[in-house]
């Protein structure tokens, strides 16, 4: 089993994914008046975050349900969208290689765009990042994110607009610095392209809603790559 | 059980399901090989991939904002610097301009 330096194990994780965690609470705050709205108490709404820990589809079902979808329609709008943690968590094979069943189920419950994201890039320059890492980032997330919208399930009054205050744009902020980290050469030129290419045909050509176009944009990329010898 | 307890018990059920399917069919792929391959670009396909959808939903301010991080990115190779520079520029578009 691999073991982390000190610098790049639990805590590590935790530290890095602050500044994301922060806007990740803004978020929550926002969602937390949204679920209220749509019947959950507040400890469903915690409970929520703590067993889904998927912030986007938790947002996508509370809307649904409260638009009138159903039960079946509410939950499987918030899985479309959670179709891309198939990837993320079949990327993480290195950190999850001879582990017993039960760390891996309980690090890919962890897995999150934002600790998966971080631990790639740390990576990438050489860290020896790796399951702790992803733990610690996934708890620290996870504990930022179920109070966050536990309190505004709480607190449904003056919450924050996430827009106003830039917040909604920090997280493709983020996620181009991690690009920027994962760039290994130009041999991820092509790939890349495709995948912002499929991404932009389906979406503005033909309609295509854009949380599948983001799977797919990521898939088709990685196919690209893949078929080059 | 009211409704909003099963609904939270069908997602998480069907969320866990996919993230293990994910873990499941990672272990699954041969370490070498086209499938190894397109494995290992993964990550940076579904990274653009995310930032060209959340990029579609905006206009010239998210575009130009876009291109000050990813300037800040590429200067700073730093997360927190570049959501620093992210946060205030798209402020300062969406007020000043």
């Amino acid at each position: 089993m691999r073991t982390e330096q000190s610098g790049d194990g639990f805590w590590a994780g935790a530290r890095d994914i602050l500044p994301l965690a922060a806007g990740v609470s803004v978020y929550g705050l926002a969602f937390g008046l949204l679920a209220a709205q749509a019947g959950f108490s507040p400890l469903q709404i915690g409970a929520m975050g703590a067993l889904v820990y998927a912030g986007s589809s938790q947002i996508i079902m509370s809307q649904q349900w409260l638009a009138g979808a159903g039960f079946a329609g509410s939950v499987v709008a918030g899985l479309i969208l959670n179709l891309r943690l198939l990837l993320i968590t079949a990327s993480l094979r290195d950190v999850f290689a001879g582990r017993p069943w039960w760390q891996t189920a309980f690090g890919a419950h962890l897995a999150a765009d934002e600790n998966w994201a971080l631990l790639l890039a740390g990576r990438a320059r050489g860290r020896r990042v790796g399951y702790a890492y992803l733990i610690g980032g996934g708890l620290a997330q996870m504990a930022a994110w179920c109070g966050s919208t536990t309190a505004g399930g709480l607190f449904a009054e003056a919450i924050p607009d996430p827009r106003g205050l830039g917040i909604d744009f920090a997280f493709t902020a983020a996620f181009i610095a991690i690009a920027r980290s994962l760039w290994r050469g130009r041999s991820d030129l092509l790939p890349w392209f495709v995948s912002v290419a499929v991404v932009f045909a389906g979406v503005k050509l033909a309609g295509a809603p854009a949380h599948w176009m983001l799977a797919l944009g990521g898939l088709i990329g990685a196919a690209t790559a893949g078929a080059r010898a | 059980m009211d409704e909003h307890w099963l609904l939270i018990a069908a997602l998480a059920a069907g969320t866990l399901s996919i993230r293990l399917a994910g873990a499941w069919a990672g272990q699954a792929i041969p370490a070498h090989g086209p499938l190894a391959r397109a494995l290992d670009a993964l990550p940076g396909c579904l990274i653009v991939a995310l930032v060209a959808t959340s990029m579609l939903t905006g206009g010239w301010r998210e575009w130009a904002a876009g291109a000050i991080a990813a300037a800040a990115a590429v200067a700073t190779r730093s997360v927190p610097a570049t959501m620093a520079v992210g946060i205030a520029a798209i402020w300062a578009l969406r007020h000043m301009v």
